[in-house]
């Protein structure tokens, strides 16, 4: 796939809190689950796997790349293919989270590479459905973090 | 960019996306949960969503009316940008949650918040 057909995203997020914690959110799978998926399995090591259950039958699929504690996580990153999934294939894409200390607080700076661009109209259908899953199990939490 | 991914990366207008989730608004309706932000950039939120096709909107008497359009979200970039905004603000607050009995014991009395 040339650059031309994918494109990137990129977060940054302020936590307070240190990067040795905010580290153990990437790092322990039942910490992940307090933010991401249903269930984790993974083996944080360069080419050990990296397995996310959304909860609603999407399974999220890569393998470390890179990891410097308490600094930088590299996973690849993709979807099973299932009803509704989106068409990102295992490993296909490229996540990587870097944590800068900031005072008392951690920047943590996420970059999303190697997603493909579709088309209007493309996929439609299942990503409403994907989505819609994803939203409803997700956004009970989000809000509550919101709220403040 | 592509038009959708720039609609989402907006922290307001996913969450204009999550109010009409479920069920149409009227903009006016919309505007009163952002009581900080002014009608006409309310506005200006809502014709980026739909110009970005994720939300329909249909006039009713002198009303608009909108509804999150779920075939919208269809770009992967759009869809993981709203996955990881989600994601990482749940993150933040468990990390931070899990910080706070430590900070506030250090800080004493100064204070300190999540």
């Amino acid at each position: 796939m040339t650059d031309a057909e994918t494109t990137v995203v990129e977060q940054t997020v302020r936590i307070n809190a240190p990067p040795e914690t905010v580290w153990r959110y990437w790092t322990d799978p039942e910490r992940m689950c307090a933010w991401w998926g249903a269930a984790a399995e993974f083996d944080p090591q360069p080419g050990g796997v990296c397995v996310v259950e959304m909860g609603n039958g999407g399974v999220m699929r890569g393998e470390y790349v890179e990891l410097v504690p308490h600094e930088r996580i590299v996973f690849s990153f993709g979807w099973d293919p299932s009803e509704g999934a989106p068409a990102v294939p295992p490993a296909s894409t490229l996540v990587e989270v870097t944590l800068t200390p900031d005072g008392d607080d951690t920047i943590l700076a996420l970059r999303h590479t190697g997603l493909p661009v579709a088309h209007r109209g493309e996929h439609a259908a299942g990503w409403g459905h994907f989505l819609s899953l994803l939203v409803a199990a997700s956004s009970d939490a989000a809000d509550g973090a919101s709220a403040s | 960019m592509d038009e959708s991914l720039r609609a989402v990366a907006d922290p307001t207008r996913r969450a204009i996306l999550r109010l009409v989730r479920d069920g149409e608004l009227a903009a006016g309706e919309i505007a009163t949960h952002f009581p900080s932000i002014s009608r006409p950039a309310v506005s200006q939120h809502l014709r980026v969503l739909s110009d970005a096709g994720l939300v329909d909107v249909r006039p009713d008497g002198n009303r608009r009316l909108y509804r999150w359009r779920r075939e919208g979200l269809h770009d992967a970039a759009a869809f993981v940008e709203e996955m990881w905004s989600d994601s990482l603000a749940r993150l933040k607050a468990a990390a931070e949650r899990e910080e706070w009995p430590q900070r506030a014991a250090k800080a004493g009395r100064k204070g300190t918040r999540p």
